[in-house]
C-alpha cells in the first residue's frame, strides 16, 4: 500500500517536474554588440531631388545617399545583426513590418522581417512612387503606388537580402531583408544593437551591411547578455 | 499464312520500337509546355535553340550570345525566369501562351525577329526548353492571368477620364505629358541590368513592344513589365479606369488610327482654352 | 553565281552538253552557286543557321526574310538604324581540290599527233588544285521596304560579269502581297540553283532547268539563267503562301539587248509564273507544293543592215513548266522538281520562221526531266546530300531520229557538307561530292568519234558519262 503511494507520488514528481522544466525555460538571454568599421568609408553624396520639388522643399539641406551610415566614432547604421545558425527555432512573426515612403525617401532605410511576415508599404508623399524591389531568389515585381493610394500588402517566402528602387526618383533606395529567424536586431545611429529572448545556446551570428557585406561570428549566449561586437573594413569606393 | 505471320511479326517488332523510344520522349520533358493543343519537346527544343536563338541567347540561356554585346537593346536572360509581356499580375510567371505570343510575334524596334516563319510545333519546343534555363519553374506555377472585361465604347468622357488618371497616376513623370518618352525621369530610368532603358514614345511608335490592340495595351500597365521599371496600376486601377486610360493613350498616338483620337481631336476643336495641361497639377512640375 | 558553263556557251555547244561537261570542267571548274551573306548575320545579329538549312540554301525563316525584301520588319531594317560603318558587302570563293574525266572523248593515237594520226574514242581525266569563281555580293535596303542586290561574279579568271542587279520595292500599299522587283534577278524557281549546296562541275547545277535538246537552237539557256525584267510578287506573313509573276525580255539575262551568243534579240517578252503553297504536317514538318511556267520566245531569224542582223523576227513560242514537292520535318529534307519543256518546231529544228512552211514531219522537241534531292541535316553544321536526276525526251524534233532516248540525261550527285563553326560573321564549309551523269547521243565529233556516234540514217546511241570528284573549302565573309 505504502509502496503504491509512493510509486505514485514518484510519478507525479517526475510528471510535475518535467511540466516545470519545460514551462519555466531559463532566464531568456540576449545579445548585444557594436558594428563599427576601420578605413575610409566612401563619401555619401547629398541627394539632389530637383525632379520632384515637393522632396526637394522638404530637405533643406538636402539628406545624403545612405549606402554608409557612418556614425561618431566609426559605427555604422542600419546593420544588421542576425542568428545564422544554431537557432532553435522561431515562432513566425505576424506583426506587420511597415515601410515608408516619406519624402521621397524609404523609412525605414533596411527594414528586417522574417519569411512570410506581412509587410506594408506605405505611401506618404502627395506624389506617386513606384516599389520596384529586386530580388534574386524570390519573384520580383513592380507595383505603382499613386498618392492616397492604399498600403500595398505582400510579404516574402524566401529568406534574401532584397534591394528596393524607385524607378520615378532615381535616388531612393532601400532594403528588405528577410530572414528565416526572429533573433536579428538592427543598429541605430550609436552603431548598437540587440537581440532580446535568445535561449542559452551556441550561435553563429552574422552582420551584414549593404555596402560591406557580411561577417559571422560564434556567440555563447549563458542567460545573461552575450556580447558580439563587429569591425568592417572600409574602402573608399 | 506465311505473309500474315511476317506482317504480324514486323507490325509487333514496330510496336516493340516505338515502346522503347516512347519512354525517351517522355523523359526529356521536364518541365513542358502546352500551346493550342501542342505539346512541346525540350530535347527537340535545345536543337532548335541552337539553330536559332544561341547567336544572342546564349548557350546557357543567360543573355549572352556572342552577339550580345552589339545588340541594343540586350537579349533576354532566360535564367532569372523574369518576363516583360506577360498576361499574369507582376512577380507571377508568364503561361506558355505568353511566351508563345513572344516568340511568335517578335519584339518590335529590338532584333527580336517574329519567328512565325517556325512551325507551331518548333516554337512550342522552343518553349519547352527555355524552361529549363531557370529552377523557379520547377518550384512556381505560371501566374493566373487578369480578367479583362469587355471594352466599354471609345467615348469623350471615356478619354476624358482617361487623361485625368493620366495625370493622377503620374505616368507623364517617365512618358511626358504629349506620351513623347520626355518625362522628367525618363532620362534617369534603367533595367534590371542597370541598361538605361526609354519610356514608350506614344507619339511616334504605333506597335508596342508586346502586341498591336487595345487590349495588349490594358495588359501592359495592368499587369506591369516585369525588369523594367514600368509598374502594374493592378492595385491602384478599376478595370473601366484601366479601359479609360487606354482610350485616352490612343489620343497620344497620331500615326494609329482610332476612335478614340478622332473623338479627342473633334473634341479639342470645340474645347480650346479648356483643356487644362498634363502635369500642372501635381507637385511642382 | 552559278558561273558553270552552259550559260556561256553556245546552242550548238549547249546541245552537247556531255562532251563539254568536261570541257568545261576543266576550263570553268566548280560551279559555284552564291547566295549566302553574312552580311545580313552581321546585320541582325544571327548566326548563319537562323535563315539558312545550311547556307546557302533558305529555311523557311529565311524565306520570309528575303521576301519581306531582306527585312525582319521590326523597324530595325533601314540602314539608318545601323551604325554607319556597317556596310551590306559579301564575298564567297571555293577554294579546291577536284577530278574531272569523262568517257567517249575523242583522243588522238598518238600524243600531240592531232587527227592525223587517227583518233579513238576515250576516257580522259584531269585533276588537280583550283579555285571556283568569285561572288562579291552588296544586298540589303536601301530605305524602309526598298531592297536591292549587285552581284558582280567572275568566273575562276576573275572575268566578271553582273550576276543580277535589281531594286525592290517591298511592301506597296503594305501589303506583303505587292512587291515590285525591277532589274536582272533570279526567278522565283521552285527551288533556287543559286542556292545549291553541291558544287562540283557535274553537280553544281540542276539540268533540268538548263536542258536543250539536240540540235536546238533556241538561245534560251533555261530557266536557271538569270533574267532581266520585272517581276511582281507576294507572300502571306509566314511565306505558306507565294506567288510571283515576272515579265522579262528575251535576251536569257544578257545585256545589250543580245543573247549570250551575240545573236541579236527579237523585242519579245518573255512570262513567268509561280505559285507555291506550304502547310504543317504532322510534328515540327512542313511540305509545300507548288507549279510554275516559263512562257517564251526566241527569234528565228533577223532584219538585218547591210547583212549585220539588228533585231530578231520570226519569234516561235518555248515553255517550261512544271510542278514541285517539298517536305522538311525533323532532321529530312526531300525535294521533288518536275519539269516539262517544249521548244516550237522552227526553234528545235533551226529553221528559219520566212523559209516557208516547215517540211514535213518536223516537229517541236519535247521533254520531261525531273530530280528529287535528298538531305540529312545530321545538325546545323553537317548536311549530307545526294539528289538524282533525268531528263527523257518525250518527243524528238527530227522524227529520222529514231532511238528514243537520245539526248536523255540521268544524273546522280552526292556531298557532305560540313560547317567547322556556326557564327554570325563568317563561314565555313568543307565539301566533299562526287557527280556522275550519263547522257545519251551526241553529235558534231567529227573524225572517228563521229563514224563511233552517228551512221548516215542519223542513229544517235552514243553514251557519254562523266564523274567529277571535289573537296572544296567553301568560304565566305
Amino acid at each position: 500500500m505504502r509502496t503504491k503511494f509512493f510509486t505514485l507520488l514518484a510519478v507525479f514528481a517526475l510528471a510535475g517536474s518535467a511540466v516545470l522544466v519545460t514551462a519555466a525555460r531559463p532566464a531568456g538571454g540576449s545579445i548585444t554588440g557594436k558594428v563599427t568599421f576601420t578605413g575610409t568609408p566612401p563619401k555619401m553624396k547629398p541627394i539632389d531631388m530637383s525632379k520632384e520639388p515637393y522632396c526637394q522643399k522638404l530637405h533643406n539641406p538636402p539628406i545624403k545617399t545612405q549606402d554608409v551610415e557612418a556614425g561618431p566614432g566609426d559605427t555604422l547604421e542600419d546593420a544588421v545583426v542576425f542568428i545564422s545558425a544554431g537557432d532553435q527555432g522561431s515562432a513566425p512573426a505576424s506583426t506587420p513590418v511597415r515601410y515608408d515612403q516619406k519624402g521621397c525617401q524609404y523609412i525605414p532605410h533596411v527594414a528586417v522581417m522574417m519569411v512570410d511576415q506581412p509587410l506594408q508599404i506605405y505611401n506618404n508623399d502627395p506624389n506617386a512612387h513606384n516599389i520596384h524591389p529586386l530580388p534574386k531568389v524570390n519573384s520580383e515585381w513592380n507595383k505603382s503606388q499613386p498618392p492616397g493610394a492604399p498600403p500595398i500588402d505582400t510579404k516574402w517566402d524566401k529568406p534574401e537580402f532584397i534591394s528596393v528602387k524607385c524607378n520615378i526618383h532615381p535616388w531612393m533606395h532601400g532594403y528588405f531583408v528577410v530572414l528565416k529567424t526572429s533573433h536579428y536586431g538592427t543598429t541605430g545611429a550609436d552603431g548598437t544593437y540587440t537581440i532580446k529572448d535568445v535561449p542559452p545556446g551556441k550561435y553563429t551570428l552574422t552582420a551584414w551591411q549593404e555596402h560591406m557585406g557580411t561577417q559571422t561570428q560564434e556567440v555563447t549566449v549563458s542567460g545573461g547578455a552575450a556580447t558580439a561586437n563587429f569591425t568592417f573594413k572600409a574602402m573608399p569606393y | 499464312m506465311a505473309l500474315a505471320k511476317k506482317i504480324t511479326r514486323n507490325l509487333m517488332l514496330a510496336a516493340f520500337g516505338v515502346a522503347l523510344a516512347t519512354p525517351c520522349v517522355a523523359f526529356a520533358q521536364d518541365t513542358g509546355a502546352s500551346v493550342n493543343g501542342l505539346t512541346g519537346n525540350a530535347e527537340a527544343g535545345k536543337r532548335d535553340y541552337r539553330r536559332w536563338c544561341v547567336g544572342c541567347h546564349g548557350k546557357e540561356g543567360n543573355g549572352e550570345g556572342e552577339n550580345a554585346p552589339y545588340v541594343d537593346p540586350r537579349p533576354r536572360d532566360f535564367t532569372e525566369a523574369l518576363f516583360r509581356w506577360r498576361s499574369t499580375p507582376t512577380g507571377t510567371l508568364p503561361t506558355d501562351q505568353d511566351l508563345y505570343d513572344t516568340i511568335t510575334r517578335g519584339v518590335v524596334d529590338t532584333l527580336m525577329p517574329t519567328w512565325r516563319p517556325l512551325t507551331p510545333q518548333t516554337r512550342v519546343d522552343l518553349i519547352a526548353y527555355i524552361k529549363t534555363f531557370s529552377p523557379k519553374w520547377q518550384t512556381q506555377k505560371a501566374g493566373t492571368p487578369i480578367t479583362i472585361p469587355p471594352e466599354p465604347p471609345q467615348t469623350i468622357d471615356s478619354v476624358l477620364h482617361g487623361r485625368q488618371l493620366f495625370d493622377q497616376m503620374q505616368c507623364w513623370k517617365c512618358h511626358g505629358p504629349e506620351g513623347r518618352g520626355d518625362g522628367p525621369s525618363a532620362i534617369t530610368l534603367t533595367d534590371d541590368k542597370g541598361q538605361p532603358i526609354p519610356p514608350y514614345n506614344f507619339h511616334d511608335g504605333t506597335r508596342f513592344r508586346c502586341g498591336e490592340t487595345n487590349s495588349d495595351l490594358y495588359k501592359i500597365f495592368m499587369t506591369g513589365l516585369d525588369g523594367t521599371p514600368m509598374p502594374s496600376f493592378a492595385d491602384s486601377l478599376k478595370p473601366q479606369d484601366a479601359w479609360d486610360l487606354v482610350h485616352f493613350l490612343r489620343t497620344l498616338q497620331p500615326n494609329v488610327q482610332s476612335e478614340s483620337r478622332n473623338v479627342w481631336l473633334e473634341y479639342v476643336k470645340t474645347h480650346q482654352g479648356q483643356i487644362k495641361p498634363i502635369g500642372a497639377e501635381s507637385a511642382g512640375q | 553565281m552559278n558561273s558553270h558553263s552552259p550559260s556561256k556557251m553556245t546552242n550548238r555547244v549547249v546541245a552537247a552538253v556531255p562532251a563539254l561537261i568536261l570541257l568545261a570542267a576543266v576550263l570553268f571548274p566548280a560551279p559555284k552557286p552564291a547566295n549566302a551573306i553574312p552580311a545580313f548575320a552581321r546585320k541582325y545579329g544571327l548566326p548563319c543557321s537562323a535563315c539558312h538549312i545550311g547556307w546557302p540554301e533558305l529555311n523557311n525563316f529565311g524565306q520570309v526574310f528575303r521576301d519581306n525584301g531582306y527585312q525582319m520588319m521590326n523597324e530595325r531594317d533601314s540602314p539608318i538604324t545601323r551604325d554607319p560603318s556597317y556596310f551590306p558587302i559579301t564575298v564567297r570563293i571555293t577554294p579546291q581540290w577536284h577530278r574531272e574525266s569523262a568517257n567517249n572523248q575523242i583522243v588522238d593515237n598518238v600524243p600531240g599527233g592531232g587527227t592525223d594520226s587517227g583518233t579513238h574514242p576515250g576516257t580522259l581525266t584531269t585533276d588537280g588544285f583550283d579555285l571556283s569563281g568569285l561572288d562579291l555580293w552588296f544586298a540589303g535596303t536601301l530605305y524602309k521596304n526598298i531592297s536591292f542586290s549587285v552581284l558582280p561574279s567572275s568566273d575562276s579568271t576573275a572575268s566578271f560579269h553582273f550576276e543580277n542587279a535589281f531594286v525592290r520595292f517591298d511592301n506597296l500599299l503594305h501589303s506583303s502581297w505587292l512587291n515590285f522587283k525591277v532589274g536582272k534577278f533570279e526567278l522565283d524557281l521552285p527551288v533556287s540553283e543559286k542556292r545549291l549546296l553541291t558544287l562540283s562541275g557535274d553537280g553544281g547545277f540542276y539540268y533540268i532547268y538548263h536542258f536543250t535538246p539536240l540540235n536546238d537552237a533556241n538561245p534560251f539557256g533555261g530557266i536557271g539563267d538569270n533574267q532581266l525584267g520585272m517581276e511582281l510578287g507576294g507572300h502571306n506573313a509566314n511565306s505558306y503562301t507565294r506567288y510571283t509573276f515576272a515579265a522579262l525580255s528575251s535576251v536569257d539575262g544578257n545585256v545589250g539587248l543580245t543573247y549570250s551568243n551575240g545573236q541579236a534579240a527579237g523585242r519579245t517578252f518573255d512570262y513567268y509564273g509561280h505559285f507555291e503553297q506550304g502547310f504543317n504536317t504532322f510534328g515540327n514538318g512542313f511540305m509545300k507544293v507548288g507549279a510554275y511556267g516559263y512562257f517564251g520566245y526566241a527569234p528565228t531569224f533577223f532584219q538585218t543592215s547591210n547583212t549585220t542582223p539588228i533585231y530578231g523576227r520570226g519569234n516561235k513560242p518555248f515553255s517550261r513548266t512544271g510542278l514541285e514537292w517539298k517536305w522538311y520535318f525533323n532532321k529530312w529534307l526531300v525535294k521533288g522538281v518536275y519539269l516539262h519543256g517544249s521548244d516550237n518546231a522552227f526553234l528545235a529544228n533551226g529553221i528559219a520562221a520566212n523559209s516557208g512552211p516547215l517540211p514535213p514531219g518536223l516537229r517541236a522537241a519535247k521533254w520531261n526531266g525531273g530530280f528529287v534531292e535528298g538531305q540529312y541535316i545530321i545538325s546545323p553544321q553537317w548536311i549530307i546530300i545526294a539528289r538524282w536526276e533525268t531528263v527523257h525526251m518525250a518527243q524528238q524534233a527530227d522524227p529520222s531520229i529514231t532511238a528514243g532516248d537520245t539526248g536523255n540525261l540521268n544524273a546522280f550527285t552526292i556531298a557532305n557538307r560540313w560547317y567547322p563553326f556556326m557564327f554570325s560573321r563568317a563561314g565555313l564549309a568543307l565539301q566533299q561530292e562526287y557527280s556522275f551523269v550519263r547522257s545519251n547521243g551526241v553529235t558534231n565529233q567529227g573524225g572517228a568519234f563521229g563514224t563511233l556516234c552517228t551512221d548516215a540514217g542519223r542513229v544517235f546511241n552514243c553514251t557519254i558519262s562523266s564523274s567529277s570528284l571535289m573537296f572544296g573549302f567553301d568560304f565566305d565573309f
